[in-house]
């Protein structure tokens, strides 16, 4: 089993996807946690985008990483294939090139939240995905993330 | 008899837990939201992917059990 995702783990991800210039997001509830939403997960979510450069970036950038990736993997990943499950490196990772609920990637950059260099999903995208997506996982944390918005945009307009 | 005034709702709680949330640094929090617990079928292989996320909620629906939550019903 890989090591538990931890701080040290998320950066790495911030400056290796950096220094490749990925362009991505982090989505659902790790995203959430990343703006300061109280809950648990298990595992980094990654939103994207769908390119050609962005896929040969990503291939090199979990390279990097540690992920060992067959050939055939990496060029599923450079291809882009809308959800792609991590177990092969130093910590889980998901990769949706098309979540659920958000229409474009240039949308939700556009809408991005940035935090300590970490660029995040708005809490509107990443309530939108979980709605769009309607796992009884997704039902539960929903009243719980939508008072979370709430909050984060009080607090944001109080500032 | 509980005075219903002075019955926290869950808002007013989770609304303690985002006050507190927030008082806490970033590597703090990330540090005690990510928990590591093995989830079976879907941590058993090292790699999955599909051609598109519908093809991903079906295997869910079809492969994992389901108080996993990965579904749509129980």
């Amino acid at each position: 089993m890989a090591a538990r995702f931890d701080y040290p783990q998320a950066e790495a991800i911030r400056d290796v996807l950096s220094r490749h210039a990925v362009r991505y997001l982090f989505i659902g509830k790790s995203g959430a946690i990343l703006l300061g939403f109280p809950d648990t997960t298990q595992d980094a979510d990654l939103f994207v985008e769908k390119t050609a450069a962005n896929g040969d970036a990503i291939a090199s950038a979990l390279l990097e990483l540690g992920f060992e990736l067959t050939a055939e993997q990496a060029a599923e990943i450079r291809r882009g294939k809308d959800f792609v499950q991590l177990r092969n490196g130093p910590f889980d990772l998901d990769l949706v090139f098309a979540p659920d609920g958000i229409e474009t990637f240039a949308q939700a950059w556009s809408r991005r939240v940035e935090v300590a260099g970490f660029p995040v999903c708005h809490p509107d995208d990443i309530i939108a995905s979980k709605e769009a997506a309607n796992r009884v996982k997704d039902r539960e944390s929903l009243p719980r993330l939508k008072a979370f918005r709430e909050y984060w945009l009080k607090q944001r307009r109080d500032r | 008899m509980v005075d219903p005034a002075h019955v926290r709702g869950p808002r007013e709680d989770w609304e303690a837990e985002f006050e507190a949330a927030a008082r806490r640094p970033l590597p703090t929090r990330v540090h005690f939201s990510f928990i590591r617990t093995y989830k079976p079928v879907l941590d058993d292989a090292p790699y999955r992917s599909f051609e598109t996320l519908a093809d991903y909620r079906e295997w869910c629906e079809r492969n994992l059990p389901t108080w996993l939550g990965y579904g749509r019903t129980l």
